[in-house]
């Protein structure tokens, strides 16, 4: 528990931080619409260029990036080599019972491999460079459309940022539980499966009661500050359009032309 | 039944899909309790059981299909974005999340805790969501071939969610015994 990091912002300097948390979202999950466009190699090869610009552009170190890399480095790899031995087509250079290797194979797998670690850096980039609540304002920002489908979008915005304001505060609580459970004997790493399971409750109980009295304090505490469900409300921070942001848009939209012209069609 | 069922289970007017404050404090930090179980793993380095199940649990228990799918999505959104997941960013799985305690909601919101619902709950939660929609995420995201995107799952899918039914019940017979004040 002691190795938990809340949030994974790393406070910076250079362009990447500057930019808007809805620019930098937006074209986080553009990125995957990007990726799914990429089918030979010299739209790979863009990608790759194009992600390692972005890393590069946030003038953090590599290691930083390797290890949000690093804990799916197997998955990626065992995914990538069954896809080396499950597609078939093209020359065939190897073959043993349900086992294939052919050149699409090949192909495939390296693609794949691509496709996870740019996904994973560019995510990265992200979250490396805005800070949680930036990222809970910039999503309150983009959720805003589904007012006109009734969803409560003030109500889920309000969720949102009371949830990011405790998750520090219950991660404390939660290594204090267990810290106090282990006190009196209790042990969390050992025994069967039904005996680890039980040893779940005396930490998500005390944590979860816990919650109930901050929630209800907390409830009290703003009502009586004047907050009415569903009145008006002004905003205190506001999220800015900045020149860097074209920056940002310039980046997306150069790299979306050079797909389209560069994909086999 | 019909009807009034269906109304208890999804709310249709607006007005009765608003949370009061309280409620919705609670919502909050069940979802910040929800981001801090995902941290949480146990069982054997062969076999690592994550926690997120519990939260989706408790938020369908507690919020019902409706808000307990909100609540899902929200901490999805802010465990991925925000918290960092391994992997990133992808909507399908904010998706899949929801679905996820939506499936929980409608069997254990207002329910008596009974063991099959358990298990009914949490092979099709396994079943739809964890085989059938992640693995199409999967495919999407990465182009994996289908087929070798089910055999690296699937042998996870068969022994976890046995170990799921056992901790749901567990859990949901001890949250039984803390009542919210109203």
């Amino acid at each position: 528990m002691s190795k938990i990091i809340i949030g994974r912002y790393i406070p910076g300097n250079s362009i990447v931080y500057k930019m808007d948390p809805r620019g930098k979202i937006i074209g986080a999950f553009f990125f995957i619409f990007l990726i799914f466009l990429a089918n030979n190699w010299f739209t790979y090869l863009m990608i790759t260029l194009f992600t390692f610009a972005a890393v590069f552009a946030t003038r953090l170190k590599i290691k930083t990036f390797w290890e949000g890399v690093r804990p799916l480095i197997w998955l990626i790899l065992f995914t990538s080599v069954l896809q080396l031995f499950f597609t078939t087509g093209g020359k065939i250079y190897w073959h043993w019972g349900i086992f294939t290797i052919s050149h699409y194979g090949i192909e495939n797998s390296i693609y794949i491999f691509i496709r996870f670690v740019m996904i994973i850096l560019m995510s990265t980039v992200l979250t490396l460079t805005t800070t949680p609540l930036e990222i809970s304002e910039g999503m309150e920002w983009i959720l805003t459309p589904l007012k006109y489908l009734k969803v409560p979008i003030g109500q889920i915005a309000l969720v949102m940022s009371i949830a990011l304001r405790f998750v520090p505060t219950l991660m404390d609580e939660t290594v204090k539980i267990m810290n106090a459970q282990r006190a009196r004997g209790a042990d969390f790493n050992d025994g069967g499966l039904i005996k680890r399971a039980k040893a779940i409750i005396p930490i998500l109980i005390p944590l979860f009661i816990n919650s109930l009295t901050i929630a209800i304090d907390l409830a009290v505490a703003m009502e009586s500050r004047g907050y009415r469900e569903g009145e008006k409300r002004s905003r205190y921070r506001v999220l800015t359009w900045s020149k860097y942001d074209w920056i940002n848009l310039a980046f997306f939209t150069l790299l979306t032309a050079l797909l389209l012209v560069l994909r086999k069609h | 039944m019909g009807h009034a069922f269906l109304e208890s289970v999804i709310p249709m007017s607006e007005t009765k899909l608003r949370l009061n404050l309280q409620d919705l404090v609670i919502l909050a930090l069940l979802i910040a309790i929800n981001i801090v179980l995902q941290k949480i793993q146990f069982g054997p380095a062969y076999l690592k059981v994550g926690l997120g199940f519990i939260g989706l649990t408790m938020l369908g228990y507690y919020f019902g299909p409706v808000w307990g799918s909100i609540g899902a999505g929200v901490s999805d959104i802010l465990m991925s974005t925000a918290f960092g997941v391994e992997g990133g960013f992808f909507p399908g799985f904010t998706l899949s999340a929801m679905l996820g305690a939506l499936i929980y909601g409608i069997f254990f919101y207002k329910q008596p805790i009974k063991i099959w619902r358990i298990i009914v709950s949490t092979l099709l939660v396994t079943a739809l969501v964890n085989v059938l929609l992640n693995t199409y995420w999967l495919h999407l995201l990465y182009g994996l071939n289908l087929k070798a995107a089910f055999l690296s799952r699937i042998l996870k899918e068969l022994i976890v969610p046995w170990i799921q039914m056992i901790v749901i019940y567990i859990v949901l017979k001890a949250l039984q015994r803390v009542k919210i004040k109203k």
